[in-house]
């Protein structure tokens, strides 16, 4: 039995994998164990030809997925882009477990990654003894993915100084990485490909410099479109998450999640639910996963300051702090939107007193 | 599909793909006359398609005589199968007619008030047939997104044209539509109709004509037109149709126009797009084509797009229409790849360069001899009706818009301006608004009837054209009050659609607006529309809502806007201010708007890093609207003038009280006092410190005027400080002053 909390795609979803491959008589790009229409069945979900049900991993356009699996079997690099909580590492995941059998090639970059996390590093104990050699050398992710042919994902591309990032462009365009230590290069083998992850709108990302950027598709994962199916995902989380801190659930939780995010889609996407009256949109990226964080704060002040009762006093604060993250700007953004829009709407009376004060 | 020397062309209207085939079947067939669906008593106009002159895309259009507002339109671009076959038959001599029932069956069927350009082709699409009714406007489209298609033409290409020979694509369609209108329940009486004459113009054309024939109709019309009918049934089926006079012509029509969401019903969704496979018809290289021109129309926009990406994105188009299982790349592919790899995946800058390049911007002409246009009869029309005669020599025109008549003269005379047709000029242009009274210059000049023709492609009355013109200059504005304006003149001149239009404009660009300074000129015009608006019947509740608006977002950004501003910018500020200010307490609207206006001004005067000029001017604005009490005000300017402040901030914030409003002094006894106890309250050196701002203040005054504040304030008096006089000419001193100021001049030694 396994312990571990969690596993990667291909081995959760085996089963569904294998029935796919068995009778995928289509043509297959070199090193892919499946042809690009099976693997676009296995994220979109449908039926296996031995009737096998696949469930769909991504739940959004068609158009997108397309494009992402014909991007990888031209051999570029894909860049999936996004605000955080639009299943950007979920599809990623799943492309390389479903194209590989193989998702975890992975590099997890940070402000904190080094071109040696990226190409190659040292066996320092190695290199003294022996010098630079082929023993001294320690294969990265993206190394061994060039030599085997596999797909290398690459998590949060744009939070990676630009140097480093940089340094992904002769791989991109060259299909090769020279070692000059050794005075060699190793040149990727058929198969080879790069996933990559990114945060469009977000603080403290180091934007992809044209060069590289010209060397991706980018296909861009959108928020949740329709506010049922947002509502439907911040609920599931919200419970999730307040089960995992042992937090109480107070009754008009729904009722608060839909106002919440209300107010949080009217900002985003610049317009009234009803479409009549246009707005300015605040510089946050007002996401998904921000919706969740603030309505866990929310049952976490009622929880332990409000004798278990959620309401919109309580939420305000966080409310303040998912929207204005630029003290002038959004401050103007959210006083003219309890204005012209809250401040005539009578069930919201309790968000326009709160946010009015919190302000 | 050839029957007794009759072939029979199923087309899918302004299809390119359906276009390119037909040409190359004429080609083949030589027939010696072409018949092509469209009103049959425009068949005499046909040939005129053909003159060197005429540019699509243009439009033959018919209206009854005494109403051209209810025109119908059969629009023609280059890619129009109906246009490439009238071309082919003139070229090659063979006789072309139109077979269609005559526009009088179908002005007769809708009646002057249907729907003007919907639809020219089939009736059915204003009727709510939804479903079936697109599937008789476009078999073709039915079948393509039945197959997963979104663009008809792809699909045409893929699944039509693998077919080599263009001979059997039509035999293909008719079966298809053979199998599509079996399914099918009757059809309605108008189409039956329509049907019934078609076939009667093809017996009667076979007897008149030898040799083969051929006839181009829409697909859905092929089973219908080749099944055996007696011509006694179909004569019946005609009776009784409608008749009533109308006129043709040909006008100049737009790319725009002809797409589908402008109401045309055969149109297509993206008329660019048909050109381009028009234009690249038969060629390799199509799709690297139209990604070239996606890439120039970025490139035209300042992004950078480098020839590689254009590679990458052209393999990613064949990658997915592999993928998908197409032959070759199509509309859809080309769209998706070009936003992967050219676009950085936002769908955002396709949806800004889609309408350039899937509308176009392509404005047809016609030859110089077409008959007359409908503008001019509309003009004509609303002249009698206005008993207004054209006449060269200037003429003085006084118009009472309280009586009907003066009304409908004032609004078609503000049409025809907006048209460019400047007939009439209003000579009170500085007038106060709101009056019932416009005094009109006109002169007709013969210039104009060619300016009002050009205005055909906005629309086929003056109403609508003025209107058409306005939408799209609308839309082109890109201040906000550039926008207030254009809107004022659609009210005025009673457009109701470029008004809605407008609107819509202003509040989505005052919602993106947060210049403050921009926000508060927008609000004086439309101040003056909303008074204006009650001298005419016009709807103003709408623009209340928005002038609210207005004023609670420039009330909202005002202590921003007022933050460290250099001299130039406060003033302008503070003449802005007082004009929304001025403006707001004329329209007098809700206490709630009033208040969040009070509540900016208050905040900037709160504010410590307000602009003291700014500031000033809150004061003084708050003042007047009673939200300071005299003493409070007194405070306030003993405060703000205190030693501790720096005398220029100290002058600034007085000169904003005071500017423009110096005679308040004269008047306002509870201001003076505080300024009068502000005064007294300064020791000597403060008060000597103090002077040149005064004086500032009070060189705004004209002598009168300071005579009577000197009056009034010491008139109050008892009696003067003992030795002191009175005197608001400077009296004595300021004359021997003079004298001795004029010997310094002229240079004369003054002692001794």
């Amino acid at each position: 039995m396994n312990a571990a909390i969690r596993l990667p795609a291909e081995q959760v979803y085996a089963s569904e994998l294998q029935a796919l491959a068995r009778d995928d008589d289509r043509q297959k790009p070199a090193g892919w164990s499946l042809s690009p229409k099976a693997v676009l069945t296995y994220l979109m979900g449908g039926k296996a030809s031995d009737g096998t049900l696949i469930t769909p991993k991504y739940v959004g356009r068609r158009q997108l997925m397309e494009t992402a699996v014909a991007t990888l079997a031209t051999d570029r690099a894909l860049l999936l882009l996004g605000v955080p909580g639009t299943a950007k590492s979920w599809v990623s995941e799943h492309l390389a477990g479903a194209i590989m059998g193989n998702s975890t090639l992975i590099v997890q970059c940070t402000a904190g990654t080094d071109e040696n996390q990226i190409r190659y590093g040292w066996n320092y104990a190695q290199l003294l003894a022996k010098g630079p050699s082929q023993e001294a050398l320690v294969p990265t992710p993206l190394y061994r993915a060039m030599q085997e042919g596999k797909l290398c994902r690459l998590e949060e591309l744009t939070r990676m100084g630009s140097d480093v990032q940089d340094t992904l462009i002769t791989v991109l365009s060259e299909k090769m990485m020279p070692v000059p230590e050794l005075n060699t290069s190793i040149y990727a083998q058929r198969g080879f490909n790069i996933i990559a992850t990114a945060n469009n709108r977000d603080k403290g990302v180091n934007e992809l410099s044209s060069a590289l950027k010209r060397r991706f598709n980018v296909v861009v994962l959108p928020l949740p479109g329709d506010m049922a199916e947002e509502v439907s995902i911040v609920s599931r989380r919200v419970g999730e998450m307040a089960g995992g801190l042992d937090l109480p659930v107070p009754k008009n939780v729904g009722e608060e999640i839909a106002r919440v995010l209300t107010i949080f889609r009217e900002l985003r996407s610049g317009a009234t639910a009803d479409g009549k009256v246009t707005l300015k949109t605040p510089s946050g990226s007002l996401s998904t996963a921000e919706a969740i964080a603030t309505m866990i704060s929310g049952l976490s002040q009622a929880a332990w300051f409000d004798g278990g009762k959620l309401h919109a006093e309580g939420l305000a604060p966080s409310l303040v702090g998912a929207i204005v993250k630029d003290p002038v700007q959004d401050k103007v953004v959210l006083e003219e939107y309890l204005e012209t829009v809250l401040k005539k709407r009578p069930d919201y009376a309790g968000y326009y007193a709160a946010l009015n004060a919190a302000i | 599909m050839t029957q007794g020397g009759i072939s029979y062309f199923g087309i899918r209207h302004h299809g390119p793909g359906s276009a390119a085939s037909l040409v190359e079947a004429l080609q083949e067939l030589r027939p010696a006359a072409v018949l092509i669906e469209g009103p049959v008593d425009a068949s005499p106009l046909l040939p005129l398609l053909a003159s060197p002159d005429m540019k699509p895309p243009v439009a033959l259009l018919c209206y009854p005589e005494d109403d051209p507002a209810a025109t119908r339109f059969w629009p023609f671009a280059e890619f129009s199968p109906e246009y490439q076959a009238a071309l082919w038959a003139v070229a090659n001599k063979a006789a072309l007619r139109f077979i269609d029932l005559p526009s009088a069956a179908r002005l007769a069927d809708q009646g002057p008030e249907g729907s003007t350009d919907a639809d020219a082709d089939e009736p059915e699409a204003t009727e709510e047939q939804g479903e079936v009714s697109s599937r008789i406007l476009d078999p073709i489209g039915t079948l393509a997104r039945a197959a997963g298609y979104e663009d008809g033409e792809s699909w045409w290409s893929d699944i039509i044209e693998q077919n080599p020979a263009p001979g059997p694509i039509f035999a293909a369609i008719a079966d298809a539509m053979t199998t599509l209108r079996d399914g099918e329940t009757a059809i309605g009486k108008f189409e039956a109709m329509r049907e019934a004459h078609m076939r009667l113009e093809i017996a009667a054309a076979r007897k008149e004509i030898y040799g083969p024939l051929a006839v181009v109709c829409g697909a859905w019309h092929v089973p219908a037109l080749q099944a055996a009918h007696t011509q006694k049934s179909d004569q019946a089926l005609l009776k009784g149709i409608g008749r009533r006079k109308t006129t043709m012509t040909f006008a100049p029509w737009t790319g725009p126009r002809l797409a589908l969401g402008y109401g045309y019903g055969a149109g297509v969704v993206a008329p660019g797009w048909c050109k381009h496979l028009w234009q690249t018809r038969g060629q390799d290289d199509a799709s690297v084509l139209w990604l070239a021109r996606i890439a120039s129309v970025l490139r035209a926009k300042g992004h950078m797009i480098s020839t590689a990406s254009l590679i990458e994105a052209e393999r990613l188009a064949r990658a997915l229409a592999a993928l998908r299982e197409r032959p070759k790349p199509g509309f859809e592919e080309l769209r998706e790849a070009s936003i992967a790899a050219l676009f950085n995946g936002e769908a955002l800058l396709w949806k800004m360069v889609e309408a350039e390049l899937l509308l176009g911007a392509d404005v047809g002409e016609i030859p110089a001899d077409t008959p007359l246009a409908p503008l001019i009869d509309d003009l004509q029309r609303n002249q009698k009706a206005a008993r207004l005669k054209p006449e060269a020599l200037e003429r003085e025109l006084s118009l009472d818009l309280r009586s009907e008549s003066g009304l409908f003269r004032s609004t078609l005379l503000h049409r025809l301006n907006v048209l460019g047709v400047n007939w009439g000029r209003l000579t009170d242009v500085g007038r106060s608004r709101g009056t019932f009274r416009e005094r009109w210059m006109l002169a007709w000049q013969p210039e104009y009837a060619v300016r009002l023709v050009e205005n055909l492609i906005y629309g086929p009355t003056i109403e609508k054209a003025a209107n058409g013109r306005l939408v799209q200059m609308i839309g082109a504005a890109s201040t906000l009050d550039a926008l207030a304006t254009l809107v004022q003149s659609a009210i005025t001149a009673a457009l109701s659609e470029a008004s809605a239009a407008g609107l819509a404009a202003l509040e989505e660009k005052a919602a993106h607006s947060s210049e403050c300074q921009e926000l508060l000129a927008s609000v004086p015009p439309l101040a003056d529309i909303i008074r204006y608006g009650e001298a005419r019947t016009t709807e103003t509740q709408r623009l209340a809502g928005l002038l609210e608006r207005l004023v609670i977002e420039g009330a909202i950004a005002l202590p921003y806007a007022a933050r460290d501003l250099d001299a130039q910018a406060a003033a302008a500020l503070m003449a802005a201010l007082r004009k929304a200010d001025e403006a707001i307490k004329l329209v007098e609207p809700d206490e709630h708007v009033l208040d969040a206006w009070r509540n900016g001004l208050a905040a900037v005067l709160d504010s410590s890093r307000s602009t003291a000029l700014v500031a000033g001017c809150a004061a003084h604005l708050l003042y007047e609207a009673g939200h300071l009490s005299a003493e409070a005000t007194a405070d306030l300017l003993a405060k703000r003038l205190s030693p501790g402040t720096p005398v220029i901030d100290a002058a600034a914030f007085f000169e904003g009280f005071f500017s423009g409003a110096g005679q308040r002094l004269i008047y306002d006894e509870g201001l003076r006092g505080a300024v009068d106890a502000w005064l007294a309250s300064l020791d000597e050196e403060a008060f000597v410190a103090h002077l040149p701002l005064l004086r500032r203040v009070f060189s705004n005054l004209d002598s009168m005027e300071r005579r009577r504040l000197i009056e009034a304030v010491l008139g109050r008096r008892a009696s003067l400080p003992a030795g002191l006089t009175p005197a608001p000419d400077g009296g004595e001193a300021w004359r021997r002053h003079f004298g001795l100021l004029g010997k310094l001049l002229t240079g004369e030694p003054s002692h001794g």
